[in-house]
Formats: C-alpha cells, sequence, structure tokens
C-alpha cells in the first residue's frame, strides 16, 4: 500500500533543538509508526531509562476525525520494565487536539539537563522551563498548565511524582485519568526530564472523499449501534468484566488464590454505581460514553475502569469498595500504572500470608489481606520511592528476586509486564495472547473476545474455527490470538479505542479500508492494511529479538502451568500453554522452540 | 434556543465534531458554533453555546453587522463585518467562535440542529419557544473565551455538586 507520510517533529531534549520531518514510509499510523521508528532508529542494548532511548508519540491519519473514538495517542520506546519494545495508548481528548495542532509523531531524542515541557500552539513549538511543576500529581500539573496558559481547553500528557521518580511502571496521562499506562512510558519521559506536553490545535481533518467517509462514519456507528452489549456497556463501561469473569470462574481472588470472592456484590458494577458513580463520562466522539465519575468522602476522579476497580478489590482481598476506588484516584494522580500496581499490592499479600515476608522488611506495614495500610500507603511510598517503595517501583520481577525463589514463584508476570486481572488457566486465548505478545504479561495487545461469546459463526468467519469462540478449547486458539493481534496493531495505528474495536468486535479491515481510503484519497484494501499489520508485528518481534529475547521466555507464569484452577465454575481446569504456543508459532510460521 | 443538561452531558464533544462537519465539512474546535467546556478536576462538562441571552452584548457591534433571527439566533451580515472581535469578547459564556476572519454563531444549522440530533445522551435539546436566558450573572466573567466558558461551566454544575455531596448517584 502507499503510505501516507504524516509530520513528525524530532525534538533533542540534550541540545532543545526541534526538527521537523515526516512519519515513516511504513505503518498506518501511530502505534506502526512508532514500531518501526524504533526498530531503525533505537541502537539495541542501550539503558531504557539513558538518554539513548528513544520515546515516541503518534496519532494517526483518521484521529480527530468524525469517525467515532478515533481517540487515541501512543507512547512507545524501549521498555525500563521489560527491557524490551515497550508501548501504551491513552484515549481521552490529547490524541485529537496532538492531530488538529498539524503533528502526527514527536519523536524524542537525547535527556534534558532540567525539567522541561513540550509547548505546541499548533505550529509553534517550543521547549519550556517546568521546574515549578516538579513534584506536582497529575491533576495538579494540568490544572496548573490550563491555568498560567489561560486556556482550560489546553490538552496535557504528562508524568506524575511515579514518573518523576523513574519508576519502572509510571504511565503518560491525559485528561487526568485516561492513561498510556502499561510498560513504563512515564518512566523513560521522566529519565529525559520532560514533565509534559502541552497542546493546542485548531487545524481542520477534511476527508478527500466527504460522502464515502461519511458512509464509512455511519456504517461504523451502526455497528456499534446494534451490538448485542452496547446499551450494557454505556450503563457499566469495562467494570462489568467483573461479574463476566465471575460466571465464568476466572476472577483474581486472593491474587489468583481463588476464583471465588465472597464479596463480589459488594464491589461488582452494580455496587460501583450505586454507591459511587455521579455520572456517565466518554473520550472523543464517543457514542458509547462507557466511562464514569465516581465521586465518595475521600476523593473524586475518573475511573475506575475495570482493572484498577478489581486490582485494587479481588485481587488484593478488599471487599471495601469506597476504599479501592480511592486507591484507583489516588494511583491515577501519582501516575502508576494500576495493572502493575494492584498486582505488585496483591502478591505482596500472597507472599505475607506464606510467611516470605515479614513486617519489618515492607516498613511495619499491614500486608494482611485487605489492609487499607497496604492499599494506601504502599502507592504512595512507589512513587515517592520510600522506604520499600523503592524496590517495589522497579516491578514484581525484580522485587521478588530480593525477597528469594518462594516469592519468585508466586509472581504473575511475563517478560517483566505484570498480569491483568484475570486467571489465564480458564481462558486460553487470553492466557496465549499473555505469553506471547511483543509487550510481555499483557491481553490489550488485541483481545481474543471471540472465545467469551460462542459465537461460532463469527468465530469461522474471522479466524477459521469453530472451536475459537469457546475459552476451554485449546483448536484455534493461534489463529485467534494472531487475529486479534493483528485487528489490535490497526487499532493502535487508526488509534481508535480497542473497547470498541476489539472487544466490541466492532471494526473489521473493511471498514477501516473505506475509512482510510477516503480521508486520504488513496486506495487502500483491506488485505493491504491487513499485510501492513503483519509486517509492524515482525518489526516489533524482530526489535524484541534484538534486544535478546528467547522464544522460552514466551510462556505463563509458572504458578498457572503447574496448578489447576482451584475453585468455582472453572474448578480443574489446566493450560497447555507449549500446545498454544507451538500452535501460535505455527500461525506466524515461526520456528518451533525444540 | 439549544439547552445543554450539566447533569447528562459526558463531555465527549460529538456536538463539536457535527457542528464542524455540518458547517465545513472538517473537524477542528476552531470551526465548531457549539464548545464543551470540561472541568476535569471536577468532574462537570457543559456544553456551551449561543442561549439567545437576554442581555445581547453581542449587538454592541461597531459595525452593526449583528441582527437577531425569528429564532433567536444571531445573524451576521459578513460583507458589514471588520473583524473587530468585539463581540466574541463580550460574550460572557466564550459562545461565539471566530474563523477565517469572521465570527461564528450558532446559525441552528438552518433548520434540522445536528448537534441536538447527534448528542448520544440526549443532553442538548432545542426549545422552540426559546425564553430569553438572562445571563445577567456572568457579564462579569473574566479572561479568554474558554475561561469564560468554563467560569459558566462551573457556575451551572455548582448544584449538581452539591447533590453529589448529598448523595445523589447516577441513578437517583
Amino acid at each position: 500500500m502507499k503510505n501516507h507520510r504524516g509530520n513528525c517533529l524530532r525534538v533533542d531534549l540534550s541540545h532543545h533543538r526541534i526538527v521537523r520531518d515526516v512519519t515513516p514510509e511504513r505503518g498506518m499510523g501511530g502505534r506502526t509508526w512508532n514500531s518501526v521508528t524504533l526498530l531503525r532508529e533505537l541502537k539495541s542494548g542501550i539503558d531504557p531509562l539513558g538518554p539513548e532511548n528513544i520515546l515516541c508519540v503518534a496519532t494517526g491519519p483518521l484521529t480527530g476525525s468524525k469517525l467515532i473514538a478515533t481517540c487515541r495517542f501512543i507512547a512507545s520506546a524501549k521498555s525500563p520494565l521489560t527491557g524490551y519494545l515497550g508501548d501504551s495508548g491513552a484515549r481521552g481528548f490529547f490524541g485529537p487536539e496532538m492531530r488538529w495542532s498539524g503533528h502526527d509523531q514527536i519523536i524524542f531524542t537525547g535527556a534534558s539537563d532540567r525539567w522541561v515541557y513540550l509547548w505546541i500552539d499548533n505550529g509553534h513549538v517550543e521547549i519550556r522551563d517546568a521546574s515549578h511543576l516538579i513534584g506536582l500529581d497529575i491533576t495538579a500539573t494540568t490544572v496548573q498548565l490550563r491555568d498560567e496558559l489561560h486556556d482550560p481547553d489546553l490538552q496535557v500528557a504528562a508524568i506524575g511524582p511515579a514518573g518523576e521518580n523513574l519508576v519502572k511502571y509510571a504511565i503518560i496521562s491525559c485528561n487526568l485519568a485516561r492513561a498510556a499506562g502499561r510498560t513504563g512510558m512515564g518512566a523513560v519521559m521522566g529519565s529525559k526530564k520532560l514533565k509534559a506536553i502541552v497542546v493546542r490545535g485548531d487545524k481542520p481533518v477534511k476527508p478527500a472523499d466527504p460522502q464515502r467517509f461519511d458512509e464509512a462514519c455511519a456504517r461504523f456507528q451502526s455497528v456499534i449501534e446494534g451490538h448485542n452489549e452496547f446499551q450494557a456497556r454505556r450503563r457499566y463501561g469495562t467494570t462489568r468484566i467483573m461479574n463476566s469473569l465471575a460466571k465464568i470462574g476466572v476472577l483474581p481472588a486472593y491474587h489468583y488464590q481463588s476464583a471465588i470472592f465472597k464479596d463480589l456484590e459488594k464491589v461488582d458494577a452494580d455496587a460501583l454505581r450505586r454507591n459511587h458513580v455521579v455520572k456517565s463520562k466518554s473520550c472523543y466522539n464517543c457514542n458509547v460514553f462507557c466511562s464514569r465519575y465516581n465521586y465518595t468522602a475521600a476523593s473524586e476522579g475518573e475511573g475506575p475502569e475495570y482493572e484498577a476497580q478489581a486490582g485494587f478489590t479481588v485481587k488484593c482481598g478488599n471487599s471495601d469498595l469506597e476504599l479501592g476506588v480511592g486507591v484507583s484516584n489516588a494511583v491515577n494522580r501519582l501516575g502508576l500504572d494500576c495493572i502493575s500496581t494492584a498486582e505488585v499490592i496483591g502478591w505482596l499479600m500472597e507472599c505475607r500470608q506464606e510467611g516470605l515476608i515479614s513486617n519489618a522488611e515492607i516498613d511495619g506495614i499491614d500486608l494482611s489481606w485487605g489492609s487499607r495500610e497496604a492499599l494506601l500507603r504502599i502507592p504512595e511510598m512507589i512513587a515517592r520511592r520510600e522506604g520499600i517503595g523503592n524496590l517495589l517501583a522497579e516491578g514484581t520481577r525484580h522485587a521478588a528476586r530480593h525477597f528469594g525463589p518462594g516469592a519468585v514463584k508466586l509472581t504473575a508476570e511475563v517478560k517483566g509486564l505484570e498480569l491483568f486481572s484475570a486467571d489465564p488457566r480458564g481462558i486460553k486465548g487470553y492466557a496465549l495472547m499473555n505469553a506471547v505478545n511483543s509487550r510481555g504479561g499483557d491481553h490489550y495487545r488485541g483481545e481474543p473476545m471471540i472465545e467469551l461469546t460462542g459465537d461460532e459463526d463469527l468465530a469461522l468467519r474471522r479466524v477459521g474455527y469453530r472451536e475459537a469462540a469457546h475459552r476451554l478449547e485449546d483448536k484455534g486458539k493461534g489463529a485467534l490470538v494472531n487475529y486479534a493481534e493483528h485487528l489490535g496493531l490497526l487499532s493502535d495505528s487508526m488509534t481508535i479505542c480497542k473497547n470498541i474495536s476489539c472487544c466490541m468486535d466492532a471494526m473489521d479491515f473493511e471498514i477501516a479500508a473505506e475509512a482510510y481510503s477516503s480521508l486520504l484519497g488513496e486506495e487502500v484494501a483491506s488485505d493491504e492494511l491487513w499485510e501492513e499489520c503483519s509486517y509492524a508485528g515482525q518489526a516489533e518481534r524482530d526489535f524484541n529479538l534484538r534486544e535478546g529475547l528467547s522464544p522460552e521466555e514466551d510462556t505463563l507464569p509458572a504458578r498457572f502451568i503447574d496448578h489447576p484452577i482451584p475453585d468455582g465454575p472453572s474448578a480443574g481446569t489446566t493450560i497447555n500453554i507449549r500446545g498454544l504456543v507451538k500452535d501460535y508459532y505455527r500461525e506466524k510460521g515461526w520456528k518451533q522452540i525444540d | 434556543m439549544i439547552e445543554c443538561d450539566v447533569r447528562i452531558c459526558t463531555g465527549c464533544r460529538m456536538c463539536e465534531v457535527v457542528c464542524s462537519s455540518h458547517h465545513f465539512g472538517a473537524v477542528s474546535p476552531a470551526l465548531t458554533r457549539i464548545k464543551v467546556a470540561k472541568l476535569e478536576e471536577i468532574g462537570l462538562d457543559l456544553a456551551v453555546v449561543c442561549s439567545s441571552c437576554a442581555q445581547k452584548p453581542c449587538l454592541e457591534c461597531p459595525s452593526e453587522a449583528l441582527a437577531v433571527g425569528d429564532r433567536g439566533q444571531i445573524l451576521l451580515e459578513a460583507e458589514l463585518c471588520n473583524a473587530c472581535r468585539t463581540c466574541v469578547e463580550a460574550c460572557p459564556i466564550g459562545a461565539i467562535g471566530f474563523y477565517d476572519d469572521l465570527p461564528l454563531f450558532c446559525d441552528l444549522c438552518g433548520g434540522e440542529i445536528a448537534c441536538v440530533i447527534a448528542c448520544p445522551t440526549q443532553a442538548l435539546s432545542f426549545r422552540e419557544d426559546y425564553r430569553e436566558d438572562s445571563l445577567e450573572a456572568f457579564l462579569t466573567n473574566e479572561g479568554s473565551a474558554g475561561q469564560r466558558r468554563a467560569q459558566y461551566c462551573r457556575a451551572r454544575g455548582e448544584a449538581l455538586r452539591r447533590s453529589w455531596q448529598s448523595g445523589a448517584r447516577v441513578d437517583s
């Protein structure tokens, strides 16, 4: 396909120099532009938190257009948490504003010797002093910048104390609670002494063929509105996942020790809505508005999404939802990834239960299940690297080594990236996705959600196997994960919300090709988009192999392989991860592991 | 007049997208006649658009380019406009845009109103029997148009925030 070349800014933070360039000639936007850039320009073996690392921030050709939910930006760099390719996307409104400023990709190289922020006002770009913002959390940073620049409509992507202190799972956040959360992109930003990117833009996004583009937009909208979960997603957003996972027995209660949480009804989607949700919230131009604003006696904020909701309740054995919501708000302000943070705390609690960690070793903090003290204090200590927080800021893989082999056995991470709030043993497609994808322990490269639908016709249409529609089936999962990865790459390139494109299966390559072609005025076929995703996916794999990735790392944590799910609706379920990985390698045409 | 219900506006800005698409065939915050004020730190969102207010300070146009239409909308005689921005600065709620040397007023789409139709939560509605909204309390609003929209949003959301404090939740 003839690739669209967008505008690129190269910002050399070592010398405070800015140069204009164009985006790579491969890739469709967003993540694929970034991955291609990093494969070409980053030297292998460099320190992810050193000045040699490159931080790419990109939107795509469709960002900020009329197409629903084209809201994201993608941040990519070598990950300080995994040592492999890191990238993460955030929803909200920053991506569209960056696009309207006339910039499609920003490439940060080097590191500043003092704290700065990047100011973009359409064509005017400037590196400015940020010393007055240091120590401020994400909310305070954003509010301060909007105040002092006299423009409450500015979009800000910032790091909090966690990013400043190089916590390896620090986030880049926009709109106070929309995070590029995974793989520590906030730490890379902090290592460059870049506190924020502030953008104002008003350049129109105008389709080349308005009528055809409108038709593609309308078609996409009707697929979303016709989806059988449309109303439920409007009402609950991702929080309804808790009840769905409980029903099939894959909740990670007490850090994966049980699939049953006794106080489910105190922390589930309805409890949240009844007690703490005051209104619905939305990202850019979305008809699902699946987010929500919470209000409690102690704090308020947007969220939580399922991962924070379940991570700070079920996973940590906490039945006090108000406490969990408060931790979600705090973690957003501090600039920590909620998934990794919840995993750190849950894992610590299990270590304490097993007698592997004494209270003294963790600064006297009470680590019993659901401990209020642990949930409130540990995120603060991690973000500020205080006491034991300094070790925990390195992630569970590193911290576990400090506490010995027993503690290592209890971790739930792949390639250094902590797992989500679900038990992979009972959802084979997700298990495989966690084992093989480029980020490490991650379900969100693409969502193999078809295995949760039971829709055999859909499975056959998308991946060629009816069996792939069933979560406990191994057959067809290699093809399913490959398809889900492609759709994830497409979504991360179009910068479209993956809850809609992947989780609702609302986007496909035909609609995407229509939207691309009519917006850009260049004919792109759906199979060309598929091929471009294959190319970018292989580029990401090559990046990781160059960094020393061994195929043996394409697996799950030992705790899931050696033991069946102990109780609940999926009791007794084990996982043949080697067989699944083999199937996936076959699908990819990769050499099998001996 | 178009009204926005602060209780159910989610801040998605679809109204801006369809407004600029309808009038210009393109999307940009500079092209929209309705603008969403978002006070993220206190959870308030409000689409701000001309409310056909009783005061109409925008009509103090030095070149007399403005008049009031039969549905309460402001009519611009483009040839008379000298791009002085007096009207833009006069609007206490920052509801007047400015693009390509012309002020942008909500023209109610000359019929079916795109933003009202598109709003996913029906937070936007049109009252044909428009009452003349008083913006007396906001005439002292200060700062940039965006800041005036924010002040308006804050004031319009005060009662909502009080209700949250006394325990009201989304379904109550």
